[in-house]
């Protein structure tokens, strides 16, 4: 068995410090290598070194081999020979390797042509066929602006593997994925691997484990432990690999506590509430009541109109039918939001000590209530030193949870709060918001394209209905 | 001093070279008492001396007060420009860009007629209402300048009032003032400086231009552009007495030009 990519003591320096300690793996055909492990592990980093594209600050050491070949060895330009016929890259984010101004099929019929030197009707027919095998037949006239999120990284996919190169490599291509698309993407992955040689990033367990084949599990750009998939997964045997396992919703305690029949005020009302875009009907005739300290989750595909759901609630974006009711009595700004990217809910011009002593001195909050409310999210004092951008986005997410709670809100309307977040801080903030929310009698509305997350989490769910 | 240190390096060119200029042009008119309008026409085209540094013109004028006052003249009026049109610049942009509505309809359809002449034909316009009015000529200037600051702010303020950082502020309950002072306003500063020293620049060229073609002020004032067609006609006698009036405009171009340039 030959060695497809072979890694030898490969590390990465910028400096005097090591990004990536040494590592060394082979691939040969037929082998699936997944590399997981939370953001700044150091794993994209790994796949630039094996393509040679690290940024120039950032130095390799160690040997790097593609089909045998030394890439020290080979000039730049023999280097990039190996591209496309032997290694090639799944982009993170398929909408920066598509041309935005050409067809589907076209971007994939170009591989064809220019790689493999084909006339352009037989690799018109190749791309073709290669569209219908993800399930992408209808599309190949449509550009990649109106392809969803799963559908341009299946393109993606089919423009990266045309060119026949038996070694791919994918730097987490699930990323802000539906389940169901990620599924597909993690299928599309296994099978390359059974024919190739496929290398995997990723912080999704279970995209690891749906690949399957071999995993290494890296964290601060070592190497914590590595073996076969269903073993390791099943029986890790490091703590960092058993708290990634535990950080997938399906394994988060069940934080259900509510009694439904305890009767509760009502903080909210919906009523026949309908919102159409772009000629799709998102939802119509809906009714939504949310009592006080309830935690309700909303579900659904990307697109499914989950956002627009909470914002005609929170009164940011108009209906088109039905209104909303608020309880009265209560002042306008007891109803919050917590945005996907808690950047987002920041001035970045000012410090954070400023932005929360504003909301004090607004309203005329007693100061003494931060700290206490800050341990109880685990954050120390002297973030509020910090500017936004100084902290991390777990932290900062936690921030904005504090400075709303502050103001004792009796409803707060959660948009994927933790979905740009690692899934190990992701877990804490999560579990964090809806405890300390239940703490402060607020009620929550979570929306999360997770249904597992959602099921661990809230009271009660509201699934909105699947696009297309 | 901390906006000092966060220029770049040409950035910090170009504020040297003003400085050098607004030093000199303050100096002279402190220690010089010499008046830049007295002739001596028996010393015409003089070299450089202890006595004249810069040398005289073809009435005998000393270039030294000559230059101070036309330096003087160019950078006050710029400034002065500057500041007319970036306050009602900013002022309108900011109404237009939050309000919209008939506000903005208003605005944007004066500023299109600005717009629809070019802004040198418009100074030469108002320029020939009152020949030689420092007066007009300061109006035309910042009626065609006001119009980038409108544009560029108006656009801002509609970017950062639909933000998301503005809503969540709103949503705590936050007044209009604070929205402007947290996020408005520090997305506006950087863009509004930008447009400040260009804005500088181009309020120079235009004095200068206008009283090259001698539309502009009358002689015997000293003015860069006027001094440039005057002294034209002595180009071979006297190079480099010609030469300073446009070298003078060349660095007090190049050095706003600088200082415009991009932040870190």
């Amino acid at each position: 068995m030959t060695a497809l990519l072979q890694l030898e003591n490969l590390s990465i320096v910028a400096g005097d410090s090591v990004l990536v300690e040494p590592i060394s793996l082979t691939l040969a055909k037929g082998q699936r290598l997944t590399i997981l492990g939370e953001t700044g592990a150091g794993k994209s980093l790994l796949i630039q070194a094996i393509m040679g594209l690290l940024p120039p600050p950032l130095r390799r050491q160690g040997t790097v081999r593609i089909v045998g070949q030394d890439i020290d060895t080979l000039s730049r330009k023999d280097q990039q020979r190996l591209w496309g016929h032997h290694i090639s890259m799944l982009p993170q984010e398929p909408w920066y390797s598509l041309d935005p101004l050409m067809r589907s099929q076209q971007q994939v019929a170009e591989v064809y042509e220019c790689v493999q030197q084909e006339r352009p009707d037989q690799a018109n027919v190749k791309a073709q066929r290669d569209l219908v095998g993800v399930g992408l037949g209808e599309a190949g006239h449509r550009l990649p602006g109106q392809l969803s999120g799963g559908m341009a990284q299946r393109l993606a996919f089919c423009a990266a593997t045309a060119g026949g190169a038996e070694i791919v490599l994918a730097d987490e291509p699930t990323k802000g994925l539906d389940i169901s698309r990620r599924d597909y993407i993690a299928a599309l992955l296994r099978q390359k691997g059974e024919d190739g040689a496929v290398l995997t990033i990723t912080h999704d367990v279970e995209v690891a484990r749906q690949i399957g084949g071999t995993i290494m599990v890296m964290r601060n750009g070592r190497l914590v432990e590595q073996g076969n998939a269903e073993s390791l997964l099943g029986a890790p045997s490091a703590g960092y690999t058993q708290e990634l396992i535990n950080a997938a919703p399906e394994s988060w305690p069940s934080v259900r506590r509510h009694q439904p029949n305890v009767s509760r005020a009502t903080v909210l009302e919906a009523q026949g509430l309908e919102k159409t875009r772009g000629g799709k009907t998102l939802f119509k005739e809906l009714d939504l009541v949310i009592n006080q300290g309830e935690i309700v989750g909303i579900t659904g595909d990307s697109g499914c109109g989950k956002s627009s759901l909470g914002d005609i609630l929170l009164g940011l974006l108009p209906a088109d039918k039905g209104r909303v009711v608020r309880a009265p009595g209560v002042a306008p700004y007891k109803y919050l939001k917590l945005y996907q990217d808690p950047l987002a809910a920041f001035a970045s011009a000012a410090s954070l000590k400023q932005l929360f002593d504003d909301v004090i001195r607004l309203h005329g909050l007693d100061a003494r209530k931060v700290p206490p409310l800050l341990e109880q999210l685990r954050l120390s004092p002297a973030l509020l030193d910090r500017a936004v951008h100084e902290v991390s986005g777990g932290e900062l997410q936690r921030l904005a949870i504090a400075r709303a709670l502050l103001l004792e809100p009796v409803f707060l309307f959660a948009d994927e709060p933790v979905s740009r977040l690692d899934p190990i801080t992701a877990r804490e903030v999560a579990l964090l918001l809806t405890q300390v929310a239940t703490e402060h009698n607020c009620a929550v509305l979570l929306v999360s394209h997770d249904p597992y997350l959602v099921e661990k989490t809230c009271d009660r769910t509201l699934a909105l209905g699947a696009p297309e | 001093m901390r906006r000092v240190k966060q220029l770049n390096g040409s950035q910090q060119i170009g504020a040297a070279i003003l400085a050098c200029l607004v030093g000199f042009a303050f100096l002279e008119w402190l220690l010089n008492g010499t008046d830049p309008a007295v002739q001596n026409l028996g010393n015409l085209f003089a070299a450089p001396s202890l006595a004249e540094p810069l040398g005289t013109d073809q009435f005998g004028r000393s270039m030294l007060a000559r230059m101070g006052a036309a330096l003087r003249l160019s950078l006050l009026l710029s400034l002065v420009c500057v500041l007319t049109s970036a306050t009602i610049g900013v002022a309108l942009g900011v109404l237009a860009g939050w309000r919209e509505g008939w506000i903005d309809r208003i605005v944007s359809f004066v500023l299109n007629m600005v717009l629809a002449l070019p802004g040198l034909v418009l100074i030469l316009l108002f320029a020939g209402l009152a020949p030689g009015s420092l007066l007009m000529l300061y109006l035309g200037i910042s009626l065609v300048l006001w119009v980038e600051y409108f544009r560029v702010v108006r656009a801002i303020t509609r970017a950062s009032v639909a933000s998301s950082p503005m809503q969540a502020s709103r949503m705590l309950g936050f007044g209009s003032f604070y929205c402007f002072k947290r996020h408005v306003w520090p997305a506006l500063l950087t863009p509004v400086l930008t447009l400040a020293a260009f804005g500088a620049a181009a309020s120079i060229l235009a004095l200068a231009a206008l009283g090259f073609v001698a539309v502009g002020l009358r002689p015997p004032t000293a003015e860069l552009g006027l001094m440039m067609v005057e002294l034209f006609p002595y180009y071979s006698e006297a190079p480099w007495v010609l030469a300073q009036p446009v070298f003078a405009v060349f660095l007090l171009i190049i050095a706003l030009n600088l200082l415009a340039g991009k932040t870190k």
